[in-house]
């Protein structure tokens, strides 16, 4: 056995080589091979290291990077899948990355992201110290068919480590009823009733009625989609009190967020370097696992002021006169959020929307029309003029034309290349909605010209 | 001339972006002077059908197939058959068309009665039927449509339902005979998301002519510039 698992590690570390000097990305090839060879690698490596996982359909990424930035302020040895590569073969990439020939690891701590369809067999590999589950919408359909299935994947993946600890969302009515039906143990985290003085869009969706019983639910408050204070009148399933709870929004800018966090009773005043509400979400989650694993809340509080986001997510590059920010798009409930977020922005602003339907997309891009592109058309003409790219560019163009943005601010452009030129020569500030694949494509050619780092090197 | 939408269930059936075709015949009927009015109707509503020009019912999670039948049965159902009947234009598409039929019967033989508006019956599999789908509607006069399917129900027309149309790509109502989507009167059920009328102009224009003739005796639809419609069209014919 431990032959068959040094000989996995040779080889996933040489693939990984061969694939950074061919500069592909190469984070889930190496693993995939490394598995066919020793299936239970990941259990063999992880055994050792003390792990939080974060999975959900929204908010992943940047959960797991403030959760990182804590565990890099404290001094802890740590490592984390940080290029997305959040399937099985990405991951146990990751953990052969930081191990030695031999099988030891290297570092104490991990932070990894997992993709909800993974958790099922991961979870049980990991077997981490704290599971975080930030939120449950509809997402890529053709992958995963409904959500209550996506549920039921995580909840196997759940009940085969009963001992992590779940940081749960209290205000997903979908999300929280995994605590229901595991025998773990649990920490709540949300926003309370009143935090916000202007809610986001209602969306019930996926979520109107009771996951347990079918009654239709009555919500006390909802702050965006399906997530608020809910309780189903029949069965009695309702929101459970937040131990990590946002309590106030005191302010919400484009620089940054500014909120108050109450901690076990204890009320902290975070200044948030992100926009969206749905970021205070993810500071929310991360605080929850942060002080779970023991880190104190100074920590928390400190790393979640000096965490600036990355990779496509809320991330601002020099371009153009005024600059430019990318925000990562993926389904109906996250799209909301980017255009809930838009309606704030006082100045005229010009846009690149890029839609793509490749696999880690969705290859159904029906949700677009889910999803306020209406907003845009009511800036008072703020939006000024708008790129359409992206596989599915048609599609989108003809979205945004009944949406109700004129046509003749709408341009068609398939060339990378050309877009990032036309972003220079922009006055206006450039808000950027790619698709998952499209940002990879995109930001590959933005980050060339305006020399930031390579994917891998996060 | 006003043209009076319904849209059925929009509080569970509304899962796969088909409001769009909602917000498809709204505009493209504003575009043309007409006015417009749509009345959304969720479960427990109790307002009468028999008023509307077009109803819309779309597709959902089969999780709250359940809860909608305790409502269709209690009443709803006699009502879509009268209007069906009628000759009240519909668009049914996925989870709401399988719902005009007869019954639906899961995989593991548990059969649910459905309104039976439609002569059809559908029967689920556990492998589901995903992907981008292209069918032909000459009967219609419409061409080609093209769409998005996610449906693990197989569906059968009886003698008295037509096919909506004949699959070009893609699986259609069961992966095997062909048809896709069925016409009865001035139902048009369809598989197809995407959402289906946006892109399929043609289509569109058919149910609004359908719509406002029954109303107003004729219709003349003054033509639009559908340059972006053809576009995005073109690109899924060419496609697949």
């Amino acid at each position: 056995m431990k032959l068959r698992m040094i000989a996995a590690i040779m080889l996933c570390k040489l693939l990984r080589f061969s694939a950074r000097i061919l500069h592909r990305g190469g984070t889930a090839m190496p693993g995939r091979y490394a598995l066919k060879l020793c299936p239970n690698l990941l259990t063999l490596l992880a055994k050792d290291v003390e792990t939080v996982a974060i999975t959900g359909t929204n908010g992943k990424t940047t959960s797991a990077r403030m959760v990182e930035q804590a565990f890099a302020d404290a001094g802890l040895s740590y490592f984390s899948n940080r290029s997305g590569a959040n399937l099985n073969s990405g991951i146990v990439t990751e953990f052969v990355m930081n191990c030695t020939l031999g099988g030891k690891m290297k570092k104490k701590y991990a932070v990894i992201e997992c993709d909800e369809a993974a958790a099922k067999t991961v979870f049980g590999q990991l077997k981490p110290r704290v599971i975080v589950v930030t939120n449950l919408f509809r997402d890529q359909l053709d992958r995963f068919g409904e959500v209550t299935y996506t549920l039921q994947v995580i909840r196997e993946g759940i009940l085969k480590t009963p001992e992590s600890v779940l940081c749960l969302n209290a205000d997903c009515c979908l999300t929280a009823s995994l605590a229901g039906d595991t025998p773990n143990e649990v920490v709540w985290y949300g926003m309370d009733k009143g935090a916000l003085s202007e809610p986001g869009k209602a969306d019930l969706s996926e979520a109107a009625r009771c996951i347990r019983c079918g009654e239709e639910y009555e919500f006390d408050y909802i702050n965006y989609g399906h997530l608020g204070g809910f309780r189903c009148p029949k069965c009695g399933y309702a929101r459970h009190e937040c131990d990590y709870a946002v309590t106030e929004i005191i302010s919400q800018e484009l620089s940054g967020t500014t909120a108050v966090f109450n901690a076990r009773g204890e009320a902290n005043t975070v200044n948030l370097a992100l926009a969206g509400t749905y970021n205070v979400y993810n500071a929310a989650g991360a605080m929850a696992a942060v002080c779970t694993m023991g880190l104190g809340t100074d920590t928390a509080v400190k790393a979640l002021e000096s965490f600036k986001c990355g990779f496509g997510r809320m991330e601002r590059f020099e371009l153009g006169r005024s600059g430019a920010t990318m925000m990562l798009f993926k389904n109906p409930a996250g799209c909301d959020q980017v255009l809930n977020f838009l309606k704030g922005v006082k100045e005229s602003f010009v846009m690149v929307i890029c839609l793509n339907d490749r696999a880690q997309d969705g290859k159904d891009v029906s949700w677009v029309w889910d999803a306020d592109f209406e907003s845009l058309a009511s800036s008072d003409g703020r939006l000024t003029q708008v790129v359409v790219s992206g596989d599915r560019m048609n599609d989108m163009a003809m979205r945004l034309k009944y949406a109700g943005v004129p046509e003749d601010i709408i341009l068609l452009e398939s060339d990378y290349e050309k877009i990032v030129q036309w972003m220079e020569r922009q006055e206006k500030h450039i808000f950027i909605m790619p698709t998952y694949t499209a940002m990879l494509e995109l930001r590959e050619v933005v980050v060339r010209r305006t020399g930031g780092k390579d994917f891998w090197e996060g | 001339m006003n043209f009076k939408i319904c849209y059925m269930y929009p509080d569970v059936l509304s899962l796969y972006g088909d409001v769009g075709n909602v917000i498809c015949l709204e505009r493209r009927a504003r575009w043309r002077g007409i006015d417009v009015s749509v009345t959304r109707m969720p479960i427990g509503s109790k307002e009468s059908l028999s008023d509307f020009d077009f109803v819309f019912i779309g597709g959902g999670q089969d999780f709250e197939q359940q809860v909608l039948l305790e409502d269709l049965h209690s009443g709803r159902d006699r009502e879509i058959i009268s209007a069906v009947e009628d000759g009240v234009v519909f668009l049914t598409v996925c989870g709401g068309y399988q719902m005009l039929g007869e019954y639906y019967e899961t995989f593991d033989g548990k059969r649910c009665g459905f309104i039976g508006a439609l002569d059809l019956c559908t029967v689920g599999a556990k492998e589901r039927m995903i992907g981008n789908i292209k069918f032909d509607c000459d009967s219609l006069g419409i061409g080609t449509v093209v769409g998005f399917e996610n449906h693990s129900g197989r569906t059968q027309l009886g003698p008295g339902a037509e096919p909506l149309g004949r699959v070009l790509s893609g699986f259609g109502n069961n992966g095997e005979d062909g048809s896709e989507g069925a016409h009865y009167k001035n139902v048009f059920g369809t598989y197809s998301h995407g959402p289906v009328l946006p892109k399929n102009p043609a289509f569109a224009d058919l149910i609004l002519r359908t719509a406002l003739e029954r109303r107003y005796g004729s219709c003349e639809l003054a033509p639009l510039d559908d340059t972006a419609e053809l576009r995005a069209h073109k690109e899924m014919c060419d496609k697949l």
